[in-house]
C-alpha cells in the first residue's frame, strides 16, 4: 500500500488559467527516495506545495494511507504527517538552530517520551551539527548548516514523509553528498523521501524518479 | 504554553519596538489614571457630602417668570403707548398685582409641609420694622454719639459711618431694605414706611440657631435667651444698642409702628447678645439696617404684635392722598429642612401636587452653594475626561500604526510558522499575547505613577481651575444673578438683607479645593479595561492581516 497516492492531480493558478499540473498519477512508498525532475516551469515546486498541502489541487485527489487528505486539517497535515524542507530553508533566522527544531516539535502537538531539547540536539547531531552550532542563531550559520537545520526541523516530529525542494541547490559537491547520505539514511529508517531537484546526481541516487513535463495547453 | 514562551522570547528579542509601544501605553495609562482619578474624586466629593448634607429649602415666587409674562401680555395690549409710559405702568402693575399677591401665608407653608418626609422639618421667622419712640434711639444715627460708644464697639466705628451717610434723624430713609429676610423669601413689594429697628420673631431656637450659624459669633452676654414657647413680649437686643441707650436686662423699650406713630408696643429686654462678626460684615454692607439694631424674639410673641396691629387697623394717608391701612405687615421667612438631598428633590416635586402654583419655585441656597463649590472640580473632571478620550484616541492610532509596521516586518515569520503547521489563530494569539504583555506591564507602571501623582496633580489643576473661575468671575456670580464685576456682594433678593449678611450666608464662594484620595479600585478596573481596549485596538491590525496571509504567497514572494 502506498503511503501517498496522487490521483489525476491537476493545478492551475486562479487568474491565468494556465495548467501547471495536468492529471498526475503518482504513488509513493515508505523506505524509498523519490526524485521529481523536470525543466524550469514544469511545476516541480507547485507539485511539492500540493503534496505538502500548502496549495490545494484544482482537481484530483491525494491519499495518505488511503485517506483523502482534504479530510485532514491542512495545518495538522503539515505539522504532523509531512516534514517539508524548503528550497530557501524558511528557518526563523532570529532563533537558534535548536529553537527552530523545538518550535516545530511544539507546533506538532505530539507527545515525546524524552525532553524535546534532548531529541532536537540528537537530531541536529545526526545531520552534522554539534551542540555549539545548534545553539547558534540560524543567521550565523552557513548555507549548508542551515540546510541541515531545515532537515532536522522536518524530522523533529517524526513524520512518515519527507518533502525536500532542491535540497542541494545551494550546496557544494561534498556537502551535497552528505545531505544525500542523510536522505538515504532516512529512507533506510522507513521514511518516504520525496525530493524535487534539478540535480542529475541526486536523481541518480534516488530509487524512483518522476519526470514532470510542461502541460501542452491551457485548459 | 509554547505560545506564551514564544511571545516572551519575541518581546525580549524586539526590545526597541516594545519599549516604544510601552512608552506610548505608559503615557496613555498615566493620563488615563489621572483623568479617571479626577473624575472619581469629583464624584466621591459630591457623593460624600451629599450623603451627609442637611439641606434647607424655601419656596419662592418666580419673579423672572412673572415679569416675562407681564411683559408679554402688556406688549400685545400696549403697542400704541409710548414705551416709557408703558414700562412705568408695567412696573407699577407688576409691583401691585403680582408681588402683592405672591406672598404665601404661614398656613400655606404649613400645608406644603405635608410634602415633607419623616426626618424633615421646618422653621420660620417673621420680620417687621418698628420705629424708635420715647427714650430709645436706633444705634448709629447721630454723629455726636460716636464719642459715647463703648470700647466694645471699636469695630462699630464704621457702623456709625454708615449711619452718617444718612441725614441725621432721618430714620425713615435709613433702612430701605430692612424687611428683606435672610432666606431670600421675603419681598418688599410695595411702599411701606421703614422703621429704625428690625424685629424678628423665630418659631423655635432651632430656627434661630440655623440662622445664626454655628461659628459662635453670637453670644448672650447678659441676661438669658427669650422663652421659646412663651408669648410674652420679651426680646434680646445687641450690646451695641444696649450701650448706646444705656439699656440693661429687665428694661422695657417702646417701639412704634412706622406707619402710625401712635401705635406702640412695649418689649421687655430679657437678654443682651454680642455679635463678634458684626464689624467684619460692615464693609460689604450697603443701604441696609445696622445689625446692631436687630431685635430678636419668639414668633408667638412677635405674631401678637402683628395681630394687634391688624386689629387696631389704623389708617394713614399716602402720597396721593388716599387713605390706606397702616397695619404692620409681617415679612415671613419659611424654611424647610431636609434630612437628605433626595428628600429635598422629592419635596420639590411633591409640593406641586399639594396645590403650589407653577409661579413658585422650590430652591435651596445651601444645595446651590454646595453645587457651586463643586464647579471647579466638576469642570476639571469634564476637561480631564475629554483629555483622556483624546489621549486614548491618539494613542490608539499610534499603536495601530506601530503594529501595522511591526506586522509587515514579521510577515515572513508568520509565513514560516503557518508553513510548518502553526494555525493562523495560534499565530494571532501569540502576537496578541505579546501586545497584551507589553501593554499590561506599561499599564501597571503607568497606574502606579498615575496613582502617585493623581492627588497632587488633581490639587494643582484644581487650584488653577479655581483661580481661573475666580479671575473670570464666571458661573457662580452669574448664577446668583448679578454681574461678575460686581464685587460688592450680594443681590438684595438672594442671600441679602441684614440677616443674610449677619449670618455669613453671603460670604465668598468656598470651592472644594482639594481631594485626599483619587485612585481607587474602580479606577484600576477601568484602567484594566483601557488596557484591554488598547490591546484589542493594537492587535486588530495584526489579527486581520494574519488571517488574510497565505503562507505559500508570503514565502514565494520572499523567494
Amino acid at each position: 500500500m502506498s503511503i501517498l497516492k496522487l490521483e489525476n492531480i491537476s493545478y492551475h493558478y486562479d487568474r491565468s488559467k494556465v495548467m501547471v499540473l495536468d492529471k498526475l498519477n503518482m504513488d509513493f512508498d515508505e523506505g524509498k527516495i523519490y526524485t521529481i525532475v523536470g525543466k524550469s516551469g514544469a511545476g516541480k515546486t507547485t507539485l511539492l506545495s500540493v503534496l505538502s498541502s500548502l496549495a490545494a489541487p484544482t482537481d484530483g485527489k491525494i491519499f495518505l494511507n488511503d485517506r483523502d487528505i482534504t479530510k485532514i486539517d491542512r495545518y495538522k497535515f503539515r505539522s504532523k504527517y509531512v516534514g517539508v524542507i524548503f528550497q530557501s530553508f524558511n528557518l526563523l533566522t532570529h532563533l537558534t538552530a535548536l529553537e527552530n527544531v523545538i518550535l516545530s516539535m511544539d507546533i506538532s502537538g505530539k507527545k515525546f517520551n524524552r525532553p524535546k531539547k534532548e531529541i532536537a540536539l540528537e537530531l541536529l547531531r545526526k545531520v552534522g551539527l554539534d551542540e555549539e552550532e545548534a545553539k547558534r542563531r540560524v543567521l550565523k550559520l552557513s548555507g549548508g548548516q542551515q540546510q541541515r537545520v531545515a532537515i532536522a526541523r522536518a524530522l523533529s516530529y517524526d513524520p512518515d514523509i519527507i518533502l525536500a525542494d532542491e535540497p542541494t541547490g545551494n550546496l557544494d559537491g561534498e556537502t551535497q553528498d552528505e545531505i544525500i547520505g542523510i536522505f538515504r539514511m532516512l529512507a533506510d529508517e522507513g521514511k518516504c523521501v520525496i525530493i524535487v531537484t534539478h540535480s542529475p546526481d541526486v536523481a541518480k541516487a534516488s530509487d524512483i524518479t518522476y519526470e514532470l513535463k510542461k502541460p501542452d495547453k491551457a485548459s | 504554553m509554547y505560545i506564551l514562551k514564544n511571545a516572551l522570547k519575541s518581546i525580549t528579542r524586539n526590545k526597541l519596538r516594545n519599549i516604544l509601544i510601552g512608552i506610548i501605553v505608559l503615557i496613555i495609562s498615566i493620563s488615563a489614571c489621572v483623568s479617571l482619578s479626577i473624575r472619581e474624586a469629583a464624584q466621591a466629593a459630591k457623593e460624600d457630602t451629599l450623603s451627609g448634607l442637611q439641606v434647607t429649602g424655601t419656596i419662592s415666587f418666580n419673579r423672572q417668570k412673572a415679569m416675562e409674562e407681564m411683559k408679554k401680555s402688556s406688549s400685545s395690549s400696549s403697542s400704541s403707548k409710548s414705551s416709557s409710559s408703558s414700562t412705568k405702568t408695567d412696573r407699577s402693575k407688576f409691583d401691585f398685582d403680582v408681588l402683592q399677591g405672591s406672598s404665601l401665608s404661614l398656613s400655606d407653608y404649613k400645608k406644603y409641609a405635608k410634602a415633607l418626609k419623616s426626618g424633615d422639618s421646618y422653621y420660620y421667622s417673621g420680620a417687621v420694622s418698628l420705629n424708635a419712640t420715647g427714650k430709645i434711639l436706633p444705634y448709629g444715627t447721630s454723629e455726636d454719639d460716636d464719642s459715647s460708644l463703648s470700647s466694645s464697639s471699636s469695630k462699630s466705628s464704621s457702623n456709625s459711618n454708615s449711619g452718617n451717610m444718612q441725614p441725621p434723624g432721618d430714620n425713615n430713609n435709613n433702612n430701605s431694605n430692612t424687611q428683606n429676610n435672610q432666606d431670600g423669601m421675603g419681598h418688599q413689594p410695595f411702599q411701606v414706611n421703614q422703621g429704625d429697628f428690625s424685629i424678628t420673631g423665630y418659631s423655635s431656637y432651632k430656627a434661630m440657631l440655623s440662622m445664626f450659624g454655628d461659628d459662635g459669633s453670637y453670644k448672650i452676654t447678659k441676661g438669658k435667651m427669650f422663652d421659646e414657647t412663651s408669648d410674652a413680649l420679651e426680646c434680646i437686643i445687641s450690646n451695641e444698642l444696649a450701650t448706646y441707650n444705656s439699656l440693661k436686662v429687665g428694661d422695657t423699650i417702646k417701639l412704634a409702628n412706622p406707619n402710625y406713630e401712635k401705635e406702640t408696643y412695649k418689649l421687655k429686654i430679657v437678654g443682651i447678645y454680642k455679635n463678634s462678626d458684626s464689624s467684619s460684615e460692615e464693609n460689604n454692607r450697603f443701604q441696609m439696617n445696622d445689625p446692631a439694631n436687630n431685635i430678636y424674639m419668639n414668633y408667638n410673641a412677635f405674631t401678637k404684635i402683628i395681630k394687634a396691629s391688624a386689629k387696631a387697623n389704623h389708617k394713614m394717608t399716602d402720597s396721593d392722598g388716599n387713605k390706606t391701612s397702616a397695619k404692620l405687615t409681617e415679612n415671613l421667612a419659611f424654611t424647610y429642612t431636609f434630612k437628605s438631598v433626595d428628600n429635598y428633590n422629592s419635596f420639590a416635586k411633591k409640593v406641586y401636587t399639594l396645590g403650589l402654583s407653577d409661579d413658585y419655585t422650590v430652591n435651596s441656597n445651601d444645595l446651590q452653594q454646595y453645587e457651586n463649590s463643586l464647579l471647579p472640580l466638576q469642570t476639571l473632571s469634564q476637561t480631564a475626561i475629554w483629555f483622556f478620550i483624546i489621549v486614548l484616541a491618539v494613542g490608539g492610532v499610534i499603536l495601530i500604526t506601530l503594529n501595522i509596521f511591526n506586522l509587515r516586518e514579521r510577515k515572513y515569520e508568520v509565513g514560516v510558522l503557518t508553513a510548518i503547521g502553526m494555525k493562523k489563530a495560534k499565530v494571532a494569539l501569540q502576537f496578541v499575547t505579546e501586545i497584551f504583555i507589553v501593554t499590561f506591564i506599561a499599564l501597571i507602571i503607568g497606574t502606579s505613577v498615575g496613582a502617585a501623582v493623581s492627588v497632587p496633580a488633581t490639587n494643582t489643576l484644581l487650584a488653577n481651575q479655581i483661580q481661573s473661575s475666580q479671575s473670570t468671575g464666571n458661573n457662580v456670580k452669574e448664577n446668583f444673578g448679578f454681574k461678575s464685576d460686581d464685587n460688592n456682594g450680594t443681590p438684595p433678593d438672594n442671600n441679602g438683607g441684614p440677616m443674610g449678611k449677619m449670618f455669613g450666608q453671603s460670604k465668598a464662594q468656598n470651592y472644594v479645593d482639594s481631594v485626599n484620595s483619587a485612585t481607587n479600585l474602580f479606577v484600576v478596573m477601568e484602567l484594566v479595561l483601557v488596557g484591554l481596549f488598547l490591546t484589542i485596538i493594537a492587535s486588530l491590525a495584526a489579527l486581520i492581516s494574519i488571517m488574510r496571509y497565505e503562507p505559500l504567497k508570503i514565502l514565494s514572494n520572499r523567494s
